[in-house]
């Protein structure tokens, strides 16, 4: 079992599954398609009721964050425990710009975009400079995400502080509605699983792979590791920007507990855990899981955390490389027997 | 400006001895224990259970701290069972994602039955004046007990042979395994004590302010700061980290408000950290 | 027979670096393991005593079996151990190393003397932190720590590695003055001329398995040895 962990820790934790990477984009766009085609049929059984569509948009969106964290902490190692933090500077970002600044909200959401994806760059820029390995990189991306969850308490002002920020724009667009804002949020989850997926056939994912599995054997094949490390943060940093920000216009309200640390990374991080760090479907089976399981044990209330943390500790100790790889190992064994 | 100082060595004082036993377990063991916050708040309950049921409260307090060292060492007989396989980064994440599940259900559980719960220990009397403030008395009594028990981990640490050899573990394990010193009963005797001190800063952070059911984890991440700052692996660092980000702490939520002021205690350790990644004195990486 | 070692192989990840090592040291005696760099001899110690667990073989310590069993308890029957690395304890100062080279026990006075005569060094030194000391005069103090804990078997791994020769010769003649004592030594070495006139019997130990063995005069004079280790031609 910790054999496992051990192994696991050497590809999972700090990298990620080899998946063979198929060279025909019709290997990527089938299963995205049909994944697309499933999940856009799940109104049809959940429009009626208003919160159930809630919940499945925000487990889109919870989609997307563990796609961005799965191509920052999968891809390139860097455990970046402050998800929700750009997430949020997304979100807020986002609505201070369309509703205080007065700009569109187009306009809005991709400034807020470029803003946590440059504050992701920075982020994985000062860890690169610094040299700080997976535990550091953790506890200072924790501290930014603790400081940006204090700021947007202090600042009330500008933020609204601890009971939030209503959002007026788009209050009367298609974004408010019941059914919209789960396509437009399922959008965000193809378009990212797309990128993701065209990113690891690139020569960008080759180099990933490389500087995840072994990092000095890849600075002397000439993969600049810092670079890549940097890039891979702003792209993650960016689709969580996005996320966040479009999250906000649909819900129309958010607070500092819409992206906190407890909110939003833990669970990201389980997601995550659980379908398989670094694999290209894993967010999706992560999200989706979870975001059922969390509705159906709705009643317990406050003790859903307790079940949480038991999950996590079964995850982490019998299936450290999450469900996805776990199978795909099953399968090669029985295909080898 | 004096009061804030004041203030500031109060709360630097139980940050320090809360940071001590976090700090320990991780230079000896390697392991981070994201349940610390969780340990005190239990030790906190049973404190405030006994009394409930009529105990006196020194006994009462007697019952608390006795909690503390056997969560610790239950801690080592069981979920640190499976990290003790692993060496080096592997232990220390597997540590924190396990303890971290631990947090969740302790901490899922908790405010699930007890909600509303919190310990307070009512120190009788009116406020002493130090240096011409007048300091409330229960966080004098607090500090004092704290003060004492800082003595009292020094005193251990340099005069008895237990103490050094426990030391000598965080110098060099292979090391001590040579002179005879068996490393798992030292992470033993330690987990034990961090239990302890957890249990006692829950009990004298309650002579301040009410120790609540859900403040387990921001007991944690406070912790987790004054340690990492400090440098993981040693107390006088811990104790160093601690005081200052105390006062740094203090003086600032005087002028600019707590949330803010939180910042500048975050800020101030993301400095430290990327400065100087060891800590102010710190062992291991 | 006071260490007895046989069928030993022992190594990393799978790979065994020693193969079939069979040795034994004689109460009284000094023994040399002698061989070229990466011939095994540290995984060899470390697998006697307790830091690696081996894959087969058997030691046994003055007749008790203590194969696989974990390094500090074998420290606690007798034999003292000082690694290439010494594994000095850094931040503590001489006076701690050397008290917790007793441990469990309190520091005995009367060791402590012998091993402040035997390295007047430390001596001066006794508040000064070991990590600040340099490399003489840390591998006296790793001997000296050794020492404190009453050992009747002393075993050195490459003790002269990174000394000067007055140093080297130094260590070597305070290891004379304690078999003088009645202590049994074993040393690998890869300063082979002193370790040979110092002591009594020795094991050639190349590619993990023992090529040679014999008394130090014989060897010295095997023309494989003098080719190899003392650089005659």
């Amino acid at each position: 079992m910790t054999e496992r962990f051990t192994e696991a820790t050497g590809t999972a934790l700090i990298g990620g599954t080899e998946e063979r990477a198929s060279r025909s984009l019709r290997a990527l766009s089938l299963p995205v398609a049909l994944i697309g085609a499933l999940l856009a049929l799940a109104p049809l059984w959940l429009g009626d009721s208003r919160v159930q569509m809630g919940v499945a948009v925000i487990g889109l969106t919870f989609a997307c964050y563990a796609i961005g964290f799965n191509l920052i902490f999968g891809s390139t190692g860097q455990l970046f425990l402050c998800v929700g933090a750009l997430a949020g500077l997304g979100g807020y970002g986002g609505a201070i710009l369309a509703d205080t600044v007065g700009l569109p909200i187009i306009v809005s959401i991709v400034v807020a975009t470029l803003v946590a994806s440059l504050v992701g760059g920075l982020l994985s820029w000062i860890a690169v400079r610094r040299s700080l390995g997976v535990i550091f990189t953790g506890i200072i991306t924790l501290i930014f995400a603790l400081a940006f969850e204090n700021l947007l308490l202090g600042l009330g002002g500008v933020s609204g502080g601890e009971s939030g920020f209503p959002i007026s724009s788009g209050a009367d667009s298609f974004l408010r509605r019941q059914i919209p804002p789960y396509y437009v949020m399922l959008g965000l989850v193809l378009v990212f699983l797309l990128a993701h997926g065209l990113l690891r056939r690139s020569h960008v994912g080759w180099a990933f792979r490389a500087l995840r599995d072994d990092e000095v054997a890849a600075e002397l094949a000439g993969v600049d590791v810092a670079r890549y490390r940097v890039y891979a943060a702003l792209i993650g940093a960016a689709m969580l920007g996005m996320a966040g920000a479009t999250y906000a216009f649909t819900e129309g309200r958010i607070s500092p507990t819409t992206f906190g640390f407890a909110q939003v990374d833990v669970v990201v991080l389980v997601m995550l855990a659980f379908g398989g760090i670094g694999t290209l479907f894993g967010p999706i089976l992560g999200a989706i899981t979870f975001t059922a399981l969390d509705e159906v044990l709705i009643e317990l209330g406050q003790l859903r955390v307790l079940v949480y943390g038991i999950l996590v500790i079964v995850l982490f100790l019998w299936i450290p490389r999450g469900v996805i790889p776990t199978l795909q190992g099953l399968l090669r064994r029985r295909r080898a027997s | 400006m004096i009061a804030s100082v004041l203030d500031g060595i109060v709360l630097g004082l139980q940050f320090g001895l809360l940071a001590a036993g976090l700090t320990l377990v991780y230079g000896l063991g390697g392991v981070l224990n994201l349940a610390y916050g969780q340990m005190a708040v239990i030790s906190a309950m049973a404190t405030l259970f006994a009394i409930n049921a009529e105990v006196p409260i020194l006994p009462a307090v007697g019952i608390g701290l006795a909690v503390g060292v056997v969560l610790g060492l239950i801690f080592d007989q069981t979920i640190l069972r499976p990290i003790y396989r692993l060496q080096g980064e592997a232990r220390v994440l597997l540590s924190l994602l396990l303890t971290l599940g631990v947090a969740f259900i302790v901490d899922g559980y908790l405010t699930w039955r007890y909600p509303t719960e919190g310990l307070t220990l009512r120190i009788g009397g009116g406020p002493i004046e130090i240096l011409g403030v007048p300091m409330r008395r229960g966080s004098i009594v607090a500090s004092a007990i704290t003060l004492v028990a800082l003595g009292t981990l020094f005193a251990f640490f340099r005069g008895t042979t237990l103490g050094r050899a426990v030391r000598s573990v965080i110098e060099d394990e292979e090391g001590a395994r040579l002179v005879g010193i068996d490393p798992q009963r030292m992470l033993r005797i330690i987990l034990a004590l961090s239990g302890l001190l957890a249990a006692l800063v829950a009990v004298t952070q309650s002579m301040v302010r009410p120790v609540t059911v859900s403040a387990g984890f921001g007991i944690t991440v406070f912790a987790l700061i004054v340690t990492v700052v400090g440098g993981l692996g040693s107390v006088t660092g811990a104790m160093l980290a601690g005081i200052i980000l105390g006062i740094v702490s203090s003086i600032a939520a005087s002028s600019i408000g707590t949330f803010l002021s939180l910042i500048i205690l975050l800020g101030a350790a993301a400095v430290t950290i990327l400065i100087r990644p060891s800590g102010l004195l710190g062992v291991r990486e | 027979m006071m260490l007895e070692v046989s069928g030993l192989a022992a190594g990393y990840q799978g790979a065994d670096v020693i193969r079939d090592v069979d040795f034994r040291v004689e109460s009284g005696e000094a023994v040399m393991i002698i061989g070229s760099n990466g011939a095994g001899k540290t995984t060899l110690f470390r697998s006697v005593l307790g830091l690696l667990a081996p894959s087969s073989g058997a030691v046994r310590f003055e007749g008790s079996d203590i194969v696989g069993m974990p390094a500090q308890r074998i420290a606690r029957l007798g034999v003292s151990f000082v690694p290439a690395e010494r594994h000095l304890f850094p931040r503590m100062t001489v006076q701690e190393n050397l008290s917790l080279g007793a441990y469990p026990d309190r520091p005995d006075t009367e060791t402590m003397t012998l091993v402040m005569d035997l390295f007047p060094r430390l001596a001066e030194r006794r508040r000064q932190h070991a990590g600040t000391m340099s490399g003489g005069e840390q591998q006296m103090l790793a001997m000296g720590r050794a020492l404190m804990a009453k050992p009747r078997l002393l075993v050195l791994d490459e003790p002269t590695t990174g000394l000067a020769p007055k140093l080297a010769a130094e260590a070597y003649q305070a290891l004379r003055v304690l078999r003088g004592r009645g202590l049994t030594v074993l040393v690998a070495e890869q300063q082979v001329p002193l370790a040979m006139a110092f002591s009594d019997r020795g094991y050639v130990l190349e590619n993990g398995m023992i090529e040679l063995e014999g008394t130090s005069e014989a060897l010295s004079m095997n023309p494989e040895v003098r080719r190899s280790y003392l650089g005659v031609t």
